[in-house]
């Protein structure tokens, strides 16, 4: 009854006529006006009565009744705080934790992108690329010739767009006076139109600012709001992109920050074709562009499926252009060559999804058990102080409460703790994603959204319905003539009671042995990972790029020179050297080789890439990689001596296998360089920890014909930072507006790629931490309610002549029972754990009896600690006051 | 012990729950009429057997009312007096049909039981 059509004044004047009626009908039956009034009211009897009982049919008396509780409540909790708090916290830690965790699964995985039809889209990819084509990843980036060749035709994909990054990191932009970096994509005319992405303020592209292209940008929504402050004039402003002048002609709707997941693109301009906005921020390529270049796959393809087709018809159309334009620049497939094939991928957010789908669900898992801990533990809780609170309701039920009134006290309080411990969770959650957004180095925005809103709601109320139905039947129990018990030690045992908490402690127990066993398998991986050997001393390592501005190839290599030297004579430098690509940074330039002139055979299908990288002089001493045979780049090496190169174990192995490698010839696929082999290293880790090594290639920078980025390596006494400031002036020296790229540890930077294992192992940790001071209050809140309603029992015992020794064994005895129950229900659980875990693991089997013996030591250590202070409490009880306490 | 009943006769029987119900539809299928009006007939058609309890009548009013079996209106009474006409819509004249016919099956039932002397001989025996 929530809409009230009458009002209580309504009903009393028919009360009222009702009467007066009456009145006039006995009056008319022979009786005085007097008499006849009074009977009347005396036929209807207590006419308050019945008003009351129509008002109490309404609405605001069950507000009413609804605030009367919530204040009991309050009331009620506010005597014993400590339950309260510890129950708010325990919810807030639960719900946050889950909350935060599923909210970074919903930006990452669930969400999808922010483009019409986004179930229409697809991502293009190749099986393999053909030989002799360099490429950013095997299978996610194609030509531009086989871009060229698949958006002029428009029966499979209409249309095919592209987008490339103008760097591999970040792209130096400069608005004003103010430098800076951001993450900006070259994008085809169609790219805004064709995703269907809406933009706020402005255009976006048309074909033919692609065709001339224009020298326009369009700005992400982040990107106006982070760096123009949300400036409505902020079109027909000039962005300067590697010196190049870039008008911005509209703002992206929000949330729209590239096609893939987790990225957080700036801004987009049309494809340029001029040398300063290459793809990827790279040097030409023999004065070649990306453009120019047919055999650089560097592009990433995304597509719109035409009306009508499904993605088999639109594949089978594409494959012949495909195969096609995939040679362009390369003439015919050499013989046995494997063709490229064409595939067409779901457009949702492939990288992150690949990078973090198992370990998130893992911790979804993970999160998911403590939480299931935290609402038992808060369950238990609820109990205790309902079981002491027993005699409080049976007089209540004595007084003339019925159930009804007793249920709706119970869930006055549990909506009190849940609202309290819900608030205190979100902010918790908010917090915490920016935190793991940072730490996971996720750009993209984290912040809880409303399907997040919705989740958490979700488990309030769940934990709501718990926490109000799990505690009624205890309150139940006891019945109006428990009143009348008046002994503390008969009116508070019930041996059913005491059976279900033991079995929830036992099952809360197996949950923290599973989690145990998670977060010691991939802490121990994270372990293994730090500990591994990089195959050389980064210690005194440090690493910082340089990106001078040169066009020739001489003046290129004397800027090197000069810079070696400069750094070299600082003080407390051993040794310096450059290299192209940064070690430990994921990256690696990957092709075929010839050896001794020709392709080398790949003995029984083994592959043939070998990885290769441009380096200066001292560049093995400099890392402290062994050189096993002949010797390292010197300064000797240059233009006008003889190309030398040097190779890794790996590539001794497979391509001189028994021979000595010193002396023998390597080039590049197309044949153009040759090298003489002057030196073989030992293997190392290249582009992160958890590689396998592979055959690689170095070659001397002095006799490569390039220009542009490098980076610097130095090794130097003492902590390797502290250098940094000398280097900056000796840098500055040469060129004042020259900065330091991204200077750290070589240290550090091989750290950044395992910066994933270390986040998940480091959170499933704490997980399991959080498991563990959980489960220990539950054990700790029951322990300490069974030994103060057994006082009286205890002090019986003591006072018949129990040992102290005794009454302490029984309590831990207890919970040592407790411990051995729930170890041995966690175990099976925990190997299925271990198992799903496999593919995160390093260097850990997912059955590794130290996590498992840790696991099961944590959970024991846990139960004794938590049962010492009641064991304790029980040891010291007195006999005599024990009794007397009635 | 909770009530003390003070009904001076003790002829008057208190109504079955949900007698009233259908009673308060029997009277006014009649056609329109106020409260006061409801009682008195409940009353003198019952031979003075039943006693209605004004307070619960005017909720029991309310109540169908408010599951729309009934609807009422202020009106003027025949002796010039403001009252609340209560009058039997087309879903509460299906309800006393239904409810009449139940409550038929129900009294019959009894009849039968409370009629059979095997019953009670057996029981005695």
């Amino acid at each position: 009854m929530f809409r009230r059509k009458r009002s209580p004044a309504d009903f009393a004047e028919e009360i009222k006529m009702h009467l007066e009626l009456e009145a006039d009908e006995l009056q008319s039956e022979g009786l005085s006006e007097e008499e006849a009034r009074w009977k009347a009211r005396r036929e209807f009897g207590n006419v308050r009565a019945a008003q009351e009982r129509f008002y109490m049919k309404g609405r605001w008396v069950n507000l009413d009744k609804l605030w009367r509780d919530l204040r009991f409540g309050l009331r009620s909790l506010r005597q014993s705080p400590g339950f309260a708090l510890t129950a708010i916290f325990t919810l807030a830690l639960g719900i946050g934790a889950n909350t935060a965790v599923f909210s970074v699964m919903n930006a990452v995985l669930l969400r999808s992108l922010p483009v019409s039809n986004p179930n229409r889209l697809v991502y293009l990819r190749t099986s393999n690329p053909p030989r002799g084509t360099g490429t950013i990843d095997s299978a996610e980036t194609f030509s531009y010739a086989v871009y060229d060749a698949l958006r002029h035709q428009d029966r499979g994909l209409s249309p095919v767009m592209a987008y490339v990054p103008l760097s591999s990191s970040r792209v130096a932009v400069r608005y004003g006076a103010d430098p800076e970096e951001a993450e900006g994509d070259m994008v085809s005319g169609t790219f805004f139109s064709g995703l269907g992405v809406k933009l706020l303020r402005g255009r976006g592209f048309r074909e033919e600012d692609e065709t001339n292209h224009a020298p326009i940008a369009v700005i992400s929504y982040n990107y106006w709001t982070r760096r123009f402050a949300r400036d409505p004039d902020v079109l027909g402003k000039t962005l300067f992109v590697n010196d190049v002048a870039i008008t911005i002609v509209g703002v992206a709707a929000e949330g729209f920050e590239g096609v893939e997941g987790g990225g957080s693109t700036d801004f987009w301009i049309p494809l340029q074709n001029r040398p300063e906005l290459n793809a990827w921020g790279n040097p030409l390529q023999d004065g070649k562009n990306y453009i120019a270049n047919q055999t650089w796959w560097c592009l990433r393809l995304v597509g719109r499926l035409a009306p009508g087709n499904s993605r088999m018809q639109a594949v089978a159309q594409l494959q012949p252009v495909f195969q096609r334009a995939a040679y362009a620049g390369l003439g015919t497939p050499t013989e046995g060559e494997k063709p490229p094939i064409l595939s067409l991928a779901d457009a949702n957010l492939s990288r992150y999804n690949q990078q973090y789908r198992n370990p998130l669900h893992m911790l979804m898992a993970m999160v998911g058990l403590v939480l299931l801990i935290a609402l038992t533990n808060v369950v238990m809780l609820l109990m205790a102080r309902n079981g002491v609170r027993q005699r409080e309701f049976s007089v209540r039920q004595a007084l003339g409460a019925g159930r009804g009134a007793l249920l709706r006290q119970l869930l006055a309080e549990s909506l009190i703790l849940v609202t309290a411990g819900g608030v205190l969770a979100w902010g918790f959650a908010q917090m915490a994603t920016r935190l793991l957004g940072r730490w996971a180095q996720i750009e993209s925005s984290l912040a809880p959204d409303r399907t997040v809103l919705l989740f958490t709601l979700g488990v309030l109320v769940i934990a709501a319905v718990l926490f109000s139905l799990a505690p009624l039947r205890v309150a139940m129990a006891g019945g109006a003539e428990l009143a009348l018990k008046t002994s503390a030690a008969t009116s508070n045992t019930d041996a059913g009671k005491s059976r279900a908490g033991n079995v929830i402690v036992a099952l809360q127990m197996a949950l923290c042995v599973v989690l145990l066993v998670g977060g010691g398998l991939l802490i121990r991986t994270l372990r293994n990972l730090e500990n591994t050997s990089l195959g050389m001393q980064t210690d005194g390592l440090v690493v910082f790029g340089v990106k001078p501005n040169i066009q020739s190839i001489p003046g290129g290599v004397a800027f090197y020179v000069n810079l070696m030297n400069k750094l070299r004579a600082l003080p407390g430098v051993e040794s310096v050297t450059i290299m192209e690509e940064r070690i430990g940074s994921w990256s690696s330039d990957n092709s075929d080789m010839t050896v001794d002139g020709r392709l080398p055979d790949a003995a029984n299908g083994s592959s043939r890439t070998v990885r290769s990288n441009v380096v200066g002089p001292d560049f093995f001493r400099t890392l402290g990689v062994p050189v096993l045979a002949g010797r390292d780049f010197a300064d000797s090496d240059t233009a006008a001596s003889p190309p030398v190169g040097i190779i890794n174990e790996q590539f001794a192995n497979r391509f001189f296998p028994n021979q000595n490698p010193l002396g023998h010839s390597i080039g590049t696929e197309d044949g153009r360089y040759q090298m003489t082999v002057v030196g073989v290293v030992r293997d190392h880790k290249y582009r992160s920890i958890d590689e396998e090594p592979i055959p690689m290639a170095w070659y001397m920078y002095a006799q490569i014909p390039m220009t542009g980025a490098m980076h610097v390596e130095m090794r130097v006494r003492g902590e390797p930072l502290a250098i940094l400031p000398s280097v900056r002036k000796a840098v500055q020296q040469m060129n004042p507006n020259l900065p330091l790229i991204r200077p750290m540890t070589q240290r550090a930077q091989y750290d950044l790629t395992i910066s994933s294992q270390a986040l998940f192992a480091r959170l499933a940790g704490f997980f399991g931490f959080l498991a563990v001071v959980l489960v220990a209050t539950g054990l700790y809140g029951t322990l300490a309610y069974r030994v103060s309603v057994r006082t009286a029992e205890i002090g019986v015992r003591m006072a018949v002549g129990a040992p102290r020794g005794q009454v302490v064994w029984m309590i831990l005895k207890g919970s040592l029972l407790l411990t051995a129950a729930g170890v041995v229900m966690g175990v099976p659980p925990a190997i299925l754990m271990g198992r799903a875990l496999t593919s995160s693991l390093y260097g850990v089997k997912p059955s590794d009896g130290v996590s498992y013996l840790l696991a099961v030591m944590g959970v024991a250590l846990v139960a004794l600690a938590a049962s010492a202070v009641p064991a304790a409490r029980a040891a010291s009880v007195d006999p005599l006051t024990a009794l007397r306490t009635e | 012990m909770g009530r003390m009943s003070t009904q001076e006769t003790n002829d008057r029987i208190a109504l079955l729950q949900g007698t009233l119900d259908l009673l308060i539809l029997k009277i006014l299928v009649l056609g329109p009429c106020h409260g006061q009006g409801v009682a008195r007939l409940i009353q003198c058609q019952s031979e003075e057997v039943f006693f209605v309890d004004h307070g619960s009548l005017y909720l029991a009013l309310q109540r169908l009312e408010d599951k729309k079996w009934i609807r009422a209106k202020w009106g003027v009474s025949e002796n010039n007096r403001k009252a609340r006409f209560y009058s039997l819509t087309p879903k509460g004249r299906e309800q006393l049909t239904e409810k009449a016919s139940e409550w038929r099956r129900l009294a019959r039932a009894m009849g039968l039981i409370l009629d059979s002397d095997s019953g009670l001989q057996s029981e005695e025996a």
